[in-house]
């Protein structure tokens, strides 16, 4: 059984824990340095939430929300928040983090991560929203950066001009989703390695890595669009990105992501043992600049 | 330009019912970002799609696959998620299954997804300890008739009129014939579970209307009036003991005062 020194700490790779592998990780108690959960996977699973308290006591948590809509223009789903809270409350995770996203609307959610137009009014409610959100739980919430397919026209700044005022007014900080931004670029035309320099460095608390699938663009024959589907490996180029953001960032705790297709535990392992190398690599060598088109 | 609840409206609508025409000229995005827009469609249908697929999978082998699908997807459609833990998802597919065209030939099927929709529910509780018969010796007669009993959270009591746990045994044993004829016939029904197991027991009349009034917070004595009237010869003691010796009680609320486990 792996004993931790300090659980309040997260050092290195951890991976993301969903159901399928949460009995397994409570009887085996495989090595990995932490764990990150879905809040929303235990909060109507009794059961589920009590092998969670077992895991708890080994392995430092983090606790990233999928359905706290931060960018609802009809405000944050209080009753969820609370349930989130109390969760967090129990759990006493090092993190908690969300998504700069909306996804309830007028009393439903609708299961995804949806795009946000960056204008001041997006702004002022987000800001407010974050607010709300840090002072129920006490504590920063790190906001990641979206996957994106589409953006708006009628946004007056850029993402990075909004992560950055957001961190400016709510204190919040920053979770860098290094694949988000990789395959946001290629699907909005920039690039990602501009997007990781421009990011505030002392904000960020936490990095992302995830597989994505390649499509083919419907609308443009022989283009491909990168959907983030958590549904294989990390891809070369990312581990690239991954570097750069590491000799950018300094050494953060790094968080494998696979959500569906899920693989044995012993691969998502695999995968966070690779992040770690890749991490010691990178911090190891002089800076390299991928050439990006 | 329209305000940010009015492109959520627009997008809501998009999502859930692929109207996407309204939002498309507010889109930037590659060449056609109308069409891109449609990842987040197939992802919200897909997602949800898979979520009703998981939790229904006898109701998949009644019906058939490709008859739950497209129930599913007409669902998805009509009826999104109130709250982000999809686990809680799906409880008023049951009776939409039912109303489909189609199902009116599978008078029990309502029914019958109904019973593993619960079964899915109670399988994720948790039980704590029960109380024993001692844990009531000190209980005057009076005060016990007033005193309502907490029940183990993974518990439902379900009526049918057909015998639906019996056709569910088929599929949970993987033991159908080729043939088999289900009769109407009134069951009522205990279903529990608790971390990933689950059960059902079949309850006469009486009993099951004294134990649903306990779950639904009714004192001993007001349960067993509602039991009388549904069976003159209800035995209160005998129904009472045997609630106990179950397991399925875990705590008392007294008169005037709050519960205590």
């Amino acid at each position: 059984m792996m004993m931790l020194s300090n659980p309040r700490v997260l050092i290195g790779a951890g991976v993301g824990l969903r159901l399928p592998h949460l009995a397994e990780v409570v009887a085996a108690r495989p090595s990995v340095p932490w764990l990150e959960i879905h809040p929303e996977n235990f909060l109507a699973n009794p059961h589920a939430t009590e092998l969670l308290l077992e895991a708890r006591r080994d392995y430092p948590i983090s606790v990233h929300t999928v359905g706290i809509s931060v960018g609802s223009a009809g405000g944050i789903d209080h009753v969820h928040l609370e349930r989130v809270r109390l969760l967090v409350d129990m759990l006493d995770p090092v993190l908690v983090s969300g998504h700069l996203a909306w996804s309830t609307h007028d009393g439903e959610y609708l299961n995804d991560l949806l795009p946000l137009p960056y204008d001041d009014e997006t702004l002022r409610l987000v800001v407010r929203h974050l607010e709300k959100v840090q002072e129920a739980l006490g504590r920063p919430y790190l906001l990641e950066n979206p996957s994106s397919y589409v953006g708006f026209d009628s946004s007056t700044m850029s993402e990075l001009e909004f992560l950055r005022e957001l961190v400016r007014r709510t204190g919040c900080r920053l979770l860098c989703d290094v694949s988000n931004v990789f395959l946001s670029g290629h699907n909005m035309g920039y690039d990602p390695y501009w997007y990781i320099d421009c990011l505030p460095a002392e904000a960020i608390g936490e990095l992302h890595l995830g597989g994505f699938t390649a499509e083919e663009e419907e609308s443009e024959p022989g283009a491909e669009i990168l959907i983030d589907t958590h549904a294989a490996r990390i891809a070369k180029p990312v581990w690239d990105l991954y570097a750069h953001a590491v000799r950018r960032f300094g050494q953060k705790p790094t968080l494998i992501e696979w959500d569906n297709d899920i693989p044995s535990f012993a691969t998502l392992l695999s995968e966070a043992r690779r992040a770690d190398e890749v991490a010691a690599e990178a911090l190891a060598v002089e800076p390299r600049r991928a050439l990006v088109g | 330009m329209p305000s940010l609840a009015e492109t959520q409206l627009l997008i809501r609508r998009a999502v859930v019912a692929g109207e996407t025409a309204s939002v498309a000229p507010l889109l930037v995005g590659g060449r056609d970002p109308e069409r891109r827009l449609a990842i987040h469609q197939r992802h919200y249908e897909s997602s949800l799609m898979a979520a009703i697929q998981t939790k229904f999978p006898a109701t998949a082998w009644l019906v058939g696959t490709p008859f739950l699908d497209g129930a599913a997807r007409q669902f998805v459609q009509q009826h999104a998620p109130a709250a982000p833990c999809i686990a809680e998802y799906g409880e008023e597919f049951p009776r939409f299954i039912g109303q489909r065209p189609g199902a009116a030939c599978v008078p029990y099927l309502c029914s019958f997804a109904e019973l593993e929709w619960h079964l899915g529910q109670v399988a994720i509780s948790v039980d704590r300890p029960a109380l024993d018969l001692g844990a009531f010796s000190t209980f005057e007669a009076n005060t016990l008739m007033d005193t309502g009993l907490i029940l183990q959270a993974g518990l439902r009591y379900l009526c049918a009129s057909w015998p639906v746990d019996d056709l569910i045994q088929l599929y949970l044993t993987d033991t159908a014939p080729n043939e088999y004829r289900l009769a109407p016939a009134h069951v009522w029904l205990e279903v529990h579970g608790a971390r990933g197991e689950f059960d059902i027991n079949r309850l006469d009349a009486a009993e099951f209307v004294f134990r649903e009034a306990i779950l639904g917070g009714q004192a001993i004595g007001a349960a067993a009036a509602c039991a009388l009237d549904a069976d003159a010869q209800f035995d209160i003691a005998r129904a009472f003991a045997t609630l106990i010796a179950s397991g399925r009680v875990i705590g008392t609320i007294r008169p005037g005062r709050g519960g205590k486990r």
